[in-house]
């Protein structure tokens, strides 16, 4: 092909590129039928295609003239993607959306369409999940809960058998196992301090059952209290008291360095979301893979030990959407338990619909501890919602505590004053 | 550049321009760039300026603010605490890659000029990590510096020298100095260009001259390669101050967004891609365009100021 050829088929595709681009995508027939509905989709979950498709599949075949056009997009664009989306006239009908304080800009600003008393099924969805999808200021529900992860400890069940140890039941079998491993030049806990997001997540494993959890949410949202209280000191200190069985200069050790250490069997246990599951079995399908809650320390404001839970985002519908009605359909059945099952069996996770069972074991195990001792994964539940983010304050703070430039009050005071310059307790 | 002036002065310049190129024509040439800039460019910073003056609930915009999100961003927490340190982390980044760069650049490009073998070799290798983008280089030196798996403090270590095998990027009184070391090598390159070109146009017969006249090699350095070379000094030294206030995709990559440890690592940038992507402030909109207008102010200004004052102090020199 010689220059001049080159350069025109490039003038082509080029025009043709240009020409497919400005054609509205609703115009294109719909493969269900002629006179159908096509609904887009939008979601952050490219890696989940396949199994989205198949679940869709499922809809049109028992619904005809409704097509469902699901568009992913690279998680780190998504928020931008959305805003534009939704702001504009190509937005989609209804978008994946994140949860808590990163729903709020798309309430405040109009964006999605309330589904109170237009979905049946929402009452029986998990509450916590629920919570992230509901807006601030008017206490409305936004969009359907796709999943629920948990915080729990994970820990190599192949290693713990070879140093003769069983999953602790109280604080002292806890402390002991430590120990032991520490004796067998083995990291007890792997933890990447320096990815600041994952420390409040490790507090919460090590601590939700130190302050005890959701009567201490209920009491700090109502203003009956504030972070100062004793109970979340206690809480903080008990990260201190383990540091010694976390990995040295643990403010250098990255999140996937922890991650490292925890797959190569050089740590025994990783404070973690129920996330992580997926992560681990897929890079190491050898890896013998147990959870345990961790036993409430001594002086616990909880008797039990929790498993703090959170929802990661919701199903919404566009305020702009043409198809509203057929939309809400959709949207109904992503609340059923048909749909949950579908979705907990395809892609290993937590679905928040009541009766839905996990068909992974180990992810069985999660959310039976979740639904026997719940828990909130407090500072993303409920202080997410100004600048600073309530998660954000205690990873910077925690950071200090290892560093040994702060004690545990002074997290908890500078957590208190982070989310002072924007939280008023609910009246 | 200065003598072409002074051969075709300016206003001849162009009364030439206008004899072979009407006006429309010579705006025909120009309309494809000046629409690429204006769309891509000069509309963008207009609409970030214009979203900074009024309040946003979401996307929503809200009414007219006038300075308020401005005076947020110096009053209101986390910015007020915020702001200043990134600010002074900006300027940390600017004095020790600039340091760095007319030191460490200028000696190897003096070196390398003084050197005919392998000198193209040399030249390649030293802008190599410049290629290459700050992301992968920010990756890459966690890994080396990683205080679990990492090679630098096992080596450090195995020489004997084990009291140096700090956790660098988890120490605050480090991280910030890591991340001018990297800055510094991965830009390197750059100065070393543009150095062995300034000190190429420097006339042989000036420097034979001067040690014909007995002097010496700091003297003919000082008074004769140092004036004439100082333009490029002004330009590394300009585009420093630029990629420092800027500087993102390097702390970013070592640091996570939060400028970890504990905001040791944190620069303006950060602040901004924060506030405007990941915070839960619903008027994030308006905080982050002000602080973006600041920061282009600010950039801008210096920008322009530091030419200036530099050209007059060239201009002196020779």
């Amino acid at each position: 092909m010689n220059r001049r050829h080159l350069l025109a088929t490039a003038g082509l595709g080029l025009a043709a590129g240009a020409l497919s681009a400005c054609a509205p995508s609703s115009s294109s027939p719909a493969p269900g039928g002629s006179g159908g509905t096509t609904l887009t989709v939008w979601s952050w979950r490219p890696e989940d295609k396949d199994a989205y498709a198949t679940f869709f599949q499922k809809y049109q075949d028992s619904h005809p003239g409704i097509t469902v056009a699901f568009q992913t997009f690279k998680n780190t664009e998504y928020p931008q993607v959305l805003t534009t989306g939704l702001t504009g006239s190509n937005g989609p009908d209804i978008a994946q959306v994140q949860a808590y304080g990163k729903l709020q800009p798309y309430v405040d600003g109009g964006n999605l369409l309330p589904l109170d008393g237009e979905i049946a099924g929402l009452d029986k969805i998990d509450k916590a999940a629920l919570a992230g999808a509901t807006g601030r200021k008017d206490g409305k529900t936004y969009g359907v809960p796709f999943a629920v992860q948990t915080i729990q400890m994970f820990y190599n069940k192949a290693l713990f058998a070879k140093h003769n140890l069983t999953a602790p039941t109280t604080w002292d079998e806890f402390i002991a196992v430590n120990d032991a491993l520490l004796a067998a030049k083995i990291t007890p806990i792997a933890v990447g301090g320096k990815d600041a997001w994952t420390l409040p997540v490790v507090h919460e494993a090590l601590g939700s059952a130190v302050y005890g959890g959701i009567p201490f949410r209920d009491e700090v949202v109502a203003g009956k209290t504030d972070f100062t209280d004793p109970r979340f000191v206690a809480s903080v200190q008990v990260l201190t008291d383990l540091q010694k069985y976390l990995p040295a200069n643990v403010v250098g050790v990255s999140y996937t360095e922890a991650q490292s250490l925890f797959l190569a069997g050089q740590a025994a246990m990783f404070p973690g979301g129920s996330f992580e599951f997926g992560f681990f079995t897929s890079q190491n399908a050898d890896l013998e893979l147990g959870v345990f809650q961790v036993p409430p320390a001594p002086g616990a404001a909880s008797s039990t030990a929790l498993t703090p839970g959170y929802a990661d985002g919701s199903w919404a519908i566009n305020q702009a959407t043409a198809h509203r009605a057929e939309a809400l359909e959709l949207l109904t059945w992503m609340a059923s338990p048909e749909y949950g099952q579908l979705f907990a069996d395809a892609l290993g996770q937590m679905s928040p619909i009541e009766g839905v069972a996990p068909s992974q074991p180990l992810v069985a195990e999660m959310a039976k501890n979740y639904a026997e001792h719940p828990s909130r994964y407090l500072l993303l539940t409920d202080f997410r919602w100004g600048s600073p983010l309530g998660t954000d304050v205690m990873g910077n703070k925690l950071q200090e505590l290892f560093l040994g430039k702060i004690n545990a009050t002074g997290v908890a005071e500078g957590v208190q004053k982070g989310i002072a310059t924007w939280f008023t307790p609910s009246k | 550049m200065v003598h072409a002036v002074q051969v075709v002065p300016p206003t001849r310049r162009r009364r030439a321009l206008g004899a072979h190129l009407g006006l429309a024509s010579a705006l025909g040439f120009l309309a494809p760039a000046l629409l690429i800039f204006g769309v891509f460019v000069l509309y963008p910073m207009v609409t970030a300026f214009s979203y900074s003056l009024f309040s946003w609930s979401g996307t929503a915009r809200g009414g007219f603010a006038g300075l308020a999100n401005f005076v947020s961003l110096f009053t209101q927490e986390p910015y007020a605490t915020e702001v200043p340190r990134a600010f002074g982390h900006n300027l940390l980044i600017f004095v020790g890659t600039v340091i760095g760069q007319n030191t460490i650049g200028l000696a190897l490009a003096h070196a390398l000029h003084h050197t005919t073998r392998g000198r193209r070799l040399f030249q390649t290798l030293y802008a190599m990590p410049y290629l290459v983008s700050p992301v992968v280089i920010g990756y890459l030196w966690t890994l080396l510096l990683s205080p679990t798996f990492g090679p630098v403090n096992k080596v450090l270590e195995a020489i004997g020298l084990g009291q140096l095998a700090v956790p660098w990027l988890g120490n605050p009184d480090t991280a910030l100095w890591v991340v001018v070391l990297v800055a510094v090598w991965q830009w390197i390159g750059f100065p070393v260009l543009l150095y062995g070109a300034a000190l190429g146009g420097v006339p042989p017969e000036l420097t034979e001259a001067a040690s014909l006249d007995g002097a010496g090699g700091w003297r003919r350095f000082r008074h004769i390669t140092l004036p004439l070379i100082t333009p490029a000094i002004t330009t590394v030294t300009v585009l420093g101050f630029i990629a420092a206030m800027e500087s993102f995709a390097l702390p970013y990559a070592i640091g996570g967004s939060s400028g970890t440890p504990a905001g040791a690592t944190d620069v303006l940038s950060l602040v901004f891609y924060r506030t405007a992507f990941e915070s839960g402030d619903s008027n994030g909109i308006g905080l982050s365009s002000a602080l973006a207008t600041c920061l282009f102010v600010f950039i801008f200004g210096v920008a322009v100021l530091a030419t200036r004052l530099m050209r007059k102090r060239e201009e002196s020199l020779t």
